[in-house]
C-alpha cells in the first residue's frame, strides 16, 4: 500500500512538472510583446523603444526558453512567483489574498452539490420511475444542460434585484455566499445526482439486493444498507472529476458576483497579458487537479480493497 | 398550551432564513456613504507608477491647477500662476493654510520636493514641462518659479493631468524616495484598501468645499453587468466613467429602460480610424478618400453606439480647448467613394476595384481586448466598404499583439483612441502625429514630414497665434484625409435615486462627489 501510494505521489509530481512546462511554453510562445505592455503599465505614455528594449533584458525575455522556464520553475519551487504585471503585487501576496475566496466558494459548492446529488440521487431511486424520480430526472437535466452565467444572472435579478435577500457582489457575510454557491453547485450537483440514481438503479439489480428483499427488507432499506455502500467508488471518482471543473466555474462565478478569487485574476492576467500572473495561476490549477485526483485514488484504494491488490503480469 | 400545526411549524422552519436575511443595505447603511462601483482596485495610489486605477488619484491628491469644463484652469494648491513672457518660466502663487492629510504643511519647500520628483526625469519625459526642466526658485515660503529650458506652451494644461503632477505629503516616501501612503490634500483620505474595495473618508481639513457626506465606498466589481445590477439592487449608487467603471451603450439603454438615470454628455475623445502610412494601399489618396465617405458614421453612432454617440470628422471634439473649427459630416456617399477611387486610377472589376493588377483589398487591424466594442465596429465597417468596392480583411488580435503590429504600421487600417481632456489636445498631437516622438506600443494615427513640422510648430506655439497653429494642424489633417474621425463617445454614468445633484465631474479621470447629496 505504501508503496503504491509514493509510486502515485511521484508520478503526480511528474505529470505536474510536465503540464507546468507545457503551459509555460503555450503562453510564452504566444505572439505579442510582453516587454510593451510592462513598459506601458510602468509609465503609460511614457513608454519608449529604449524602455521595451531594456525591459526585455531584465526579465531576460531573449534568453533560451529552457532556460527561462527552468530559472521561472526554480523560483516558484521556492515561493517566488514573480510580480503580477497586472497588479504590481508578488504573486505570493495574491495567492494569500485570493485563494481563500476561491476555497470558500469550491468548498461550499463541493458541500452543497454533495447534499443536493446525494438527497436528488437517492430520491429518485426511492422513487423508482414515480413522479418525483420523472420531476429530479428533468431538474438534473436542466441543471447539467443551463450554463453557470445563466444561472448567477437569474439568480441575481430573483434574489438581489428582485426581492433584495441577497447582496450581489462582493463578500460580506454568509448571505453573500449562497448565490455563488448555488451556481457553482448547480452543474455538478446535476451530473452527480444521475450518477447516484444510476449506480443505485443498477446496484438493486445485483444479487445483494435481491438477497436483502428476500429476507424482507424494504427497498428503501435494501437502497441505504446495501446499494449506497456499493456505488461509493463511482461516486467519489465522479466527485473528483466535477470538483476540479468547479475551479473552471469558479472563473465565471468570480467574476460575476464580484469575488476576488483566482477565477477573477485569471480573467483579468489573461486580459491584460499579465504572462507572470498567467503562469502562477496555471501552475496553482494544475496542483489543484493532480492533487484532488491523488487524493481521490487513494481514498479509493482505501475504500475498496480490489484496488489495492497488484495488477497481474 | 396552545397547539402548532405541523404546518406551521414547517412554515416557520422554511421562512426562518429567509427573514434572516432580510435587505441589510437599508437597515445597515446611513445616508453617509456614497457607493461607486469600480471596475478594478485602485492600488496603493503610487503617483509614480502606473499601476493604480487613475481615477482615484483625484480625490486624495490635489494638483497645482485643476481642469475645469471646456479646458478652463482652475486654481488648486496654486492661487495664481505667471507665465514669464519668454515662456521660461512659471511663477505659482502657493494656497495658504494648506496642510496634507497627515498635517504637515503645504509650503513652497513641500512644494520643490514634490516638483523635484518627477520634473527633470528621464521616465517622464513625455511631459513637455518635465522634458524642458531646467530648475526650480523658491521665491518665499508661500511662492516657486518653474525655469525651463525651452517655452511649453501647454505647461499649464499638463500640470492639471492625473499623475505624477499631484502632491504628496513628504513624509509619506521611505528612504529611498519610494511613496509609502496616499497622504495628499485633497478632499478625501484612503482609510482601508484592498482588491475588493477602497473606502475613502473625508479630509475635514481640506481647504475648499467639503462633500456633504463623510465616506465614500469604491466596490470593485469587474464585470459590467454584475455592476447593473448592483445598482439596480440599490448596492451601489454610481457606475460609469470610462476611467472608473465603463458603461456600454447597450448596457446604458438597458438601465434608462428599466426606469434608471442616466447622464449622458459629450465626449472628450474621438474613435479614429487611422491609415498606415506605411502602406502603399493607403499612401493613396483616392482610397483614403474613398474609406472616408464611403463609410456611415451615423448608422455606427445610432445602432453600435445606441445613440449615445457623436458622428464626426474632426480630431478633437469641441470640449477640448483649441480644437478647431467644424468641419460638417458626410452622409455617406457610395457614388462618390466609387467616383474617387475611379479618379484614382482604380478600374471597377466585377464587385471590386482594381489597379496595376492588385484588387482594391485592405488589412484591418483590430483588438477588441485594447478597445471594447471595436470588432462589432469594424464589421459594420466591412459590409459598408464591401459596398464601395473593398475587399476588407479583419485582423482580430489580443492587445500584446496590436502593441507589436501598431507602432510597426503592420496594418492597413485600425482603431485610435485620442486621449481626452485633460491631455488634450496637445497630448495627442505630440504623441501620435510627430515621428520623432517615441510612443512605443501606441503607435501613431499618422505622420509625414510635412505634418511634423506643422506639429511642431503648433505646440511650440504660445499666446494667441497658437489657436491658428493648430488650425493650420486640423486643416492638414483634413484636407489630405490623413486620418478619419468616426465618432466621438458619450460621456455615459447611471445613477441610483437616493443620489441628488448628480454632475459628471471635468473629465472621465475624476470621481463625481462634488455637489452630490444623498437621500
Amino acid at each position: 500500500m505504501q508503496r503504491m501510494f509514493m509510486r502515485r505521489t511521484g508520478l503526480a509530481l511528474l505529470l505536474m512538472v510536465a503540464a507546468s512546462a507545457l503551459t509555460f511554453v503555450l503562453i510564452t510562445a504566444a505572439p505579442g510583446n510582453v516587454a510593451a505592455l510592462i513598459a506601458e503599465r510602468s509609465v503609460g505614455a511614457g513608454a519608449d523603444g529604449a524602455m521595451i528594449r531594456r525591459i526585455e533584458q531584465e526579465l531576460g525575455l531573449n534568453d533560451p526558453l529552457p532556460v527561462r522556464y527552468l530559472r521561472w520553475l526554480g523560483d516558484a519551487a521556492t515561493g517566488d512567483f514573480g510580480v503580477s504585471l497586472r497588479s504590481g503585487k508578488p504573486m505570493a501576496e495574491e495567492f494569500a489574498t485570493r485563494i481563500p475566496v476561491t476555497a470558500t466558494l469550491l468548498a461550499g459548492g463541493g458541500v452543497l452539490a454533495l447534499v443536493l446529488s446525494l438527497a436528488f440521487g437517492i430520491a429518485g431511486a426511492v422513487s423508482n420511475g414515480g413522479v418525483v424520480d420523472r420531476l429530479l430526472h428533468g431538474l438534473a437535466l436542466l441543471g447539467a444542460s443551463t450554463p453557470n452565467f445563466f444561472v448567477a444572472a437569474l439568480l441575481v435579478i430573483a434574489f438581489s434585484v428582485g426581492l433584495g435577500w441577497l447582496p450581489s457582489f462582493g463578500v460580506s457575510g454568509i448571505r453573500s455566499w449562497l448565490m455563488p454557491w448555488m451556481t457553482i453547485a448547480l452543474f455538478p450537483g446535476s451530473v452527480l445526482a444521475r450518477v447516484v440514481r444510476v449506480n443505485l438503479q443498477e446496484a438493486m439489480s445485483r444479487p445483494f439486493a435481491t438477497t436483502g428483499f428476500a429476507k424482507g427488507l424494504t427497498r428503501r432499506a435494501v437502497l441505504v444498507r446495501e446499494a449506497l455502500p456499493n456505488i461509493l467508488i463511482p461516486f467519489m471518482t465522479t466527485f473528483g472529476a466535477q470538483f476540479t471543473l468547479m475551479m473552471i466555474g469558479a472563473i465565471v462565478v468570480e467574476r460575476v458576483f464580484g469575488l476576488n478569487g483566482i477565477g477573477a485574476f485569471f480573467i483579468e492576467a489573461i486580459r491584460f497579458r499579465d504572462f507572470i500572473g498567467m503562469q502562477a495561476v496555471l501552475l496553482l490549477f494544475v496542483v489543484f487537479f493532480v492533487t484532488v485526483n491523488l487524493i481521490v485514488d487513494i481514498a479509493a484504494m482505501l475504500a475498496d480493497p480490489r484496488l489495492r491488490r497488484p495488477k497481474r503480469a | 398550551m396552545p397547539k402548532i400545526s405541523r404546518r406551521a411549524l414547517l412554515s416557520v422552519a422554511t421562512a426562518a432564513p429567509f427573514l434572516a436575511m432580510l435587505p441589510r443595505i437599508v437597515l445597515a447603511d446611513g445616508h453617509d456613504v456614497l457607493r461607486i462601483g469600480i471596475a478594478g482596485e485602485t492600488g496603493d495610489l503610487d503617483l509614480l507608477q502606473n499601476v493604480s486605477t487613475l481615477s482615484s488619484y483625484t480625490v486624495v491628491f490635489d494638483g497645482l491647477i485643476h481642469y475645469g469644463p471646456g479646458g478652463t484652469l482652475q486654481p488648486g494648491l496654486a492661487t495664481a500662476w505667471k507665465v514669464a513672457e519668454d515662456g521660461l518660466s512659471i511663477s505659482f502663487d502657493l494656497r495658504e493654510g494648506v496642510t496634507f492629510s497627515d498635517g504637515t504643511p503645504f509650503d513652497a519647500a513641500a512644494a520643490e520636493w514634490n516638483l523635484k520628483r518627477w520634473l527633470g526625469v528621464a521616465d517622464f519625459s513625455w511631459i513637455g514641462i518635465a522634458d524642458a526642466y531646467d530648475s526650480i526658485v523658491v521665491d518665499a515660503p508661500n511662492k516657486i518659479t518653474v525655469k525651463l529650458k525651452r517655452p511649453v506652451p501647454a505647461a499649464l494644461l499638463e500640470l492639471t493631468i492625473v499623475r505624477p503632477v499631484r502632491f504628496l505629503s513628504p513624509k509619506a516616501v521611505d528612504a529611498n524616495g519610494k511613496q509609502t501612503a496616499p497622504i495628499g490634500t485633497g478632499p478625501w483620505k484612503v482609510e482601508s484598501y484592498s482588491s475588493t474595495g477602497t473606502t475613502l473618508v473625508r479630509n475635514d481639513g481640506y481647504w475648499g468645499e467639503k462633500p456633504a457626506f463623510s465616506r465614500m465606498e469604491l466596490k470593485v466589481v469587474p464585470d459590467e453587468l454584475a455592476r447593473a445590477n448592483g445598482l439596480r439592487a440599490g448596492e451601489l449608487d454610481i457606475i460609469g466613467g470610462e476611467w472608473v467603471a465603463p458603461l456600454s451603450p447597450r448596457r446604458a439603454r438597458a438601465l434608462a429602460s428599466d426606469g434608471v438615470t442616466v447622464v449622458a454628455e459629450p465626449g472628450t475623445a474621438t474613435t479614429i480610424l487611422g491609415y498606415s502610412p506605411k502602406s502603399p494601399m493607403m499612401q493613396d489618396k483616392a482610397v483614403r478618400d474613398a474609406i472616408f465617405v464611403g463609410i456611415d458614421r451615423a448608422a455606427v453612432a445610432a445602432v453600435l453606439f445606441e445613440g449615445y454617440a457623436d458622428p464626426t470628422v474632426d480630431i478633437f471634439p469641441t470640449t477640448v480647448p483649441t480644437a478647431g473649427k467644424r468641419h460638417d459630416v458626410p452622409k455617406r456617399d457610395l457614388a462618390a467613394a466609387k467616383a474617387a477611387l475611379t479618379a484614382g486610377g482604380w478600374t471597377a472589376q466585377g464587385a471590386g476595384f482594381s489597379k496595376d493588377g492588385k484588387p482594391l483589398a485592405i488589412d484591418f487591424l483590430v483588438s477588441d481586448e485594447s478597445f471594447p466594442g471595436s470588432r462589432r465596429i469594424a464589421e459594420m465597417l466591412q459590409a459598408q466598404l464591401t459596398e464601395v468596392g473593398f475587399k476588407v480583411n479583419i485582423s482580430s488580435v489580443d492587445t500584446a499583439v496590436m502593441h507589436q503590429r501598431r507602432p510597426n504600421f503592420e496594418y492597413d487600417l485600425t482603431f485610435f483612441g485620442n486621449y481626452g481632456a485633460p491631455y488634450d489636445p496637445h497630448g495627442s498631437l505630440g504623441a501620435s502625429f510627430v515621428t520623432a516622438v517615441d510612443t512605443g506600443p501606441d503607435g501613431k494615427i499618422y505622420v509625414s514630414d510635412d505634418l511634423d513640422k506643422l506639429v511642431l510648430a503648433a505646440l511650440e506655439t504660445a499666446g494667441d497665434a497658437r489657436e491658428a497653429a493648430m488650425q493650420l494642424v486640423y486643416d492638414w489633417i483634413y484636407d489630405n484625409t490623413a486620418a478619419c474621425p468616426l465618432v466621438v463617445t458619450q460621456r455615459l454614468w447611471a445613477v441610483s435615486s437616493r443620489v441628488k445633484g448628480f454632475a459628471l465631474p471635468a473629465t472621465d479621470y475624476d470621481l463625481p462627489f462634488k455637489g452630490l447629496t444623498l437621500a
